[in-house]
């Protein structure tokens, strides 16, 4: 038992280390997309000869995605009441994500005893505010109608679950740790320096519960909307109105898509024929030479 | 209202899931009982409904032959999961891939979008218009049939739409109830494409099962690469109209105008959407007088393909829009012009402008801009004489969204519209967060049975409510009043929407470009140039 708590939990960092860079090599070296875009406000097509000015600069984009994902701009504008909810539970999350990682770097820089609890307050708070916004979403997803009809039950599982993570971390914090900072950076500190294997064979309960419980989410990480957030933006900054320029990369790229063979099969297309050439080889039936006299 | 779930499209029956019935559209202001239709969307024929599948919304915009047994039903269906396959591989479907499995994979479900649709919203909120309905229904349909163990878990996971004749046939269907002007997907929180979502399926209907509207495909974008446009114009038909506009000019202002047809090494190849050389002459002419008077350096071409901007296939299918946009490159080419622009029109545009760029190499990568941006410096930078006084009646603008929203160009034509309309004001909501017109993605030429009376009761909707709420202080048919359109499809889709509602008659509006408005404020012209009869 003990020594599969330990698996499961080293297993599922490994696992969602190689899932995300699985995933984003995956997305990343899908083939560049034809240009389709849409605009919040001016672009560079205002201008006579675009193809000569300056492109959107990537700071700005830099600046706007880190904006969206840090406040939920877009759902703020769209759906205030929904984002009431959701804003709290991604701050918790947010806040629950630093407060880890300074727990890892305080547990291995800091003497534990020295610990404030203002450590405890932060994790808590995080906590708190992740558990209502939670609470708010899946109420609102149970008793709206409208919402209703497209989720699935495995979505409404998948809440209870993460309510059921935040409360007992809430619960090994308080409880099985004495809501004691030292007490706790010196668990971390064994996590985290591979330290104390005979303890961790043998985990109490309210840990190795806090551990499976993460271990799933760590699992569920590469396929979460967290990650699906992650390739949006990087369309957008990365591919976003990069124009075609000749002898550019983007060039490079098309020009070696075009090589694909297509196998559609509609009457009109050429199968087995290269993307290139059915578009420049129109069949006869299409062509004026055969029928548009 | 009934609620219609996401897994009832896959009721094998041919009971219809919506009933459209006038009490449930959205209420429009002015609009009394005389112009309501009664039924807003004629019931088909019972010939019509025992020949093709209807059972969506009792609207046939594919003409979709009912199957005639089972065999035809089961090819039908492997075809579909034949083309599903190619539309989710890199091969196929390099085009749009990343795009598509992004929206496949990154709705939250939230419903944030739905209120930015018109169609939605015009039609009172039916379930089944939902922008999120036709992509829940293919993504689940990814889910259960192509995905690994899709079918172990599919209750659990919601995978819950079967897939059979009825289905694939509804979803055909469904496909041609959203004009792609992706208000949704710019409203999206997550980046989740609804608009991509439709043109991947029209697509897939098209490329593997040889489905589509005939208007886009048959009387589309095979006859322009037949003969030469859509319209069906043919190279001398476009030369003798070429001379009937020279002649027309002379008459309407008194100018004396050469149109530079095929002349080599000009600045500019003005290519326009042939439907105005059909209905709306006075737009190119309008573009003819100004680029004369401003002493632009300019052509048309009466090549075969070369005096048709349009590009249907942008709406349905990658490879029939790739073909037209090459033919358009290479008349450019051949007559070694500087670059291309492109006139009052929106899909037009935005094809050629922006989504060709990334099918283009080497020489075919050729310049391509928008004519609004030229009539914004030519206005604005004072290079036309020109007096605003003569515009002095209500002017508003129609923000078409393949421009607008999906280009950017916000500005250039509402600073030609302030300099120029002394009554100018703004439709609500307007610019990239405006609605569309109705007719978008191909809908304003779509006329197969009563889907002409679905277009304008329920996707044009919102752009009535939004053109009589501009106008809502001076609604009275005494005052003469303009919806700037600067978009082909936009217009024909307003001048079907005036016809239904009766709207030219009773509140005296009227609708055309903006190059016509440019023209009627010229000082050296003596008659005014909109002659406010409707067409």
């Amino acid at each position: 038992m003990g020594s599969a708590v330990v698996i499961i939990f080293y297993g599922s960092i490994l696992f969602c280390l190689v899932g995300v860079v699985v995933r984003l090599i995956k997305f990343i070296k899908m083939p560049v997309h034809l240009k389709w875009e849409f605009y919040k406000g001016s672009s560079i097509y205002e201008q006579m000869e675009w193809w000569t000015k300056e492109q959107v600069n990537l700071w700005e984009k830099v600046k706007s995605t880190i904006l969206d994902v840090l406040l939920l701009r877009e759902y703020y504008h769209r759906n205030r009441p929904f984002w009431s909810v959701l804003y709290l539970f991604h701050l918790g999350i947010y806040l629950l994500i630093l407060w880890h990682v300074w727990l890892f770097i305080a547990s291995v820089a800091v003497e534990p005893e020295t610990a404030s609890t203002a450590g405890l307050i932060w994790g808590h708070t995080a906590t708190a505010l992740a558990f209502i916004g939670g609470l708010g979403i899946l109420i609102k997803r149970i008793t709206d109608s409208e919402l209703k009809l497209y989720y699935p039950p495995l979505h409404y599982i998948k809440w209870v679950v993460m309510l059921f993570t935040l409360l007992e971390a809430f619960y090994a914090v308080q409880y099985y740790f004495d809501a004691s900072m030292p007490a706790l950076l010196k668990y971390v500190k064994t996590q985290v320096t591979f330290g104390d294997i005979e303890h961790k064979l043998h985990p109490p309960p309210a840990t190795a519960i806090h551990v499976l419980l993460a271990s799933i989410w760590l699992i569920y990480l590469p396929f979460s909307h967290i990650m699906r957030l992650f390739l949006r933006y990087y369309h957008y900054l990365v591919y976003d109105d990069v124009p075609n320029v000749k002898g550019g990369p983007m060039e490079h790229k098309i020009r070696k898509l075009l090589g694909l063979s297509v196998s559609w099969s509609a009457p009109h297309i050429q199968k087995g024929k290269t993307w290139g050439e059915v578009a420049t080889e129109i069949p006869k039936e299409l062509s004026k030479g055969a029928a548009g006299k | 209202m009934k609620r219609i779930k996401v897994s009832d499209i896959s009721k094998n029956n041919e009971e219809q899931l919506l009933h459209i019935k006038e009490e449930e559209l959205m209420q429009l202001p002015y609009i009394g009982e005389a112009e309501n239709k009664g039924e807003p969307v004629k019931p088909l024929t019972e010939k019509q409904q025992a020949g093709f599948e209807h059972s969506l919304d009792g609207v046939s915009a594919c003409t979709i032959p009912k199957p005639k047994d089972k065999e035809e039903e089961e090819r039908f269906v492997r075809s579909f999961l034949e083309g599903l396959k190619k539309l989710i591989s890199e091969k196929d479907n390099w085009t749009f891939l990343q795009q598509l499995l992004l929206s496949l994979d990154s709705c939250a479900k939230c419903q944030t979008c739905n209120d930015a649709c018109s169609i939605y919203l015009g039609s009172g909120k039916q379930d089944i218009y939902r922008p999120t309905y036709r992509s829940e229904v293919l993504r689940r349909i990814v889910n259960k049939y192509i995905k690994k163990g899709g079918k172990i878990f599919a209750k659990l996971t919601g995978s819950d739409v079967d897939l059979n004749w009825a289905t694939i046939a509804r979803l055909a269907e469904l496909a041609y109830r959203c004009t792609m002007c992706r208000r949704c997907a710019a409203s999206c929180p997550l980046g989740c494409d609804n608009g991509l979502i439709t043109h991947e399926l029209r697509k897939l209907f098209s490329e593997e099962m040889g489905i589509a509207a005939k208007e886009l495909h048959d009387l589309g974008t095979v006859q322009q690469l037949k003969v030469g446009a859509s319209t069906g114009i043919t190279p001398p038909a476009f030369k003798d109209i070429v001379q009937f506009m020279e002649e027309e000019i002379e008459e309407k202002t008194g100018k004396k105008i050469k149109i530079p047809v095929d002349k080599k090494g000009a600045d500019i190849l003005l290519i326009h959407n042939s439907g105005e050389y059909l209905s709306w002459l006075e737009n190119p002419e309008a573009f003819a007088i100004i680029f004369e008077e401003a002493g632009i350096s300019w052509t048309l071409s009466s090549e075969l393909y070369g005096y048709e901007g349009t590009n249907y296939g942008v709406w349905y299918d990658d490879i029939q829009f790739s073909r037209v946009a090459l033919k358009h490159i290479e008349i450019a080419r051949k007559l070694n012009v500087k670059k291309i622009v492109v006139g009052e029109c929106g899909h037009a545009t935005k094809a050629l402008v922006v989504i060709a760029d990334r099918i283009l190499v080497d020489d075919m990568n050729f310049p391509r801009e928008s004519a609004l941006p030229l009539l914004y410096d030519l206005v604005c930078n004072g290079k036309l004489k020109l007096d605003p006084t003569r515009n002095n009646f209500p002017v508003t603008l129609h923000d078409p969204c393949n421009m607008v929203r999906l280009m950017g160009i916000v500005e250039p034509q509402r600073e030609v519209l302030r300099k120029i309309c002394p009554d100018f004001r703004e439709m609500e909501p307007h610019g990239v967060d405006n609605y569309c017109c109705g007719g978008g993605s191909g809908f304003a030429i779509m006329q197969s049975m009563n889907f002409p009376d679905w277009r304008s009761a329920v996707s044009g909707r919102m752009k009535m409510k939004q053109i009589l709420e501009a106008f809502s202080d001076v609604i009275s048919p005494e005052h003469k009043k303009y919806v700037c359109a600067p978009c082909s499809n936009c217009k024909g889709q307003i001048r079907e929407l005036f016809n239904y509602y009766n709207v030219n008659e009773k509140y005296g509006i009227y609708y055309g470009g903006l190059v016509e408005l440019i023209v009627n404020a010229m000082v050296d012209i003596e008659k005014p140039f909109i002659e406010w009869d409707w067409h």
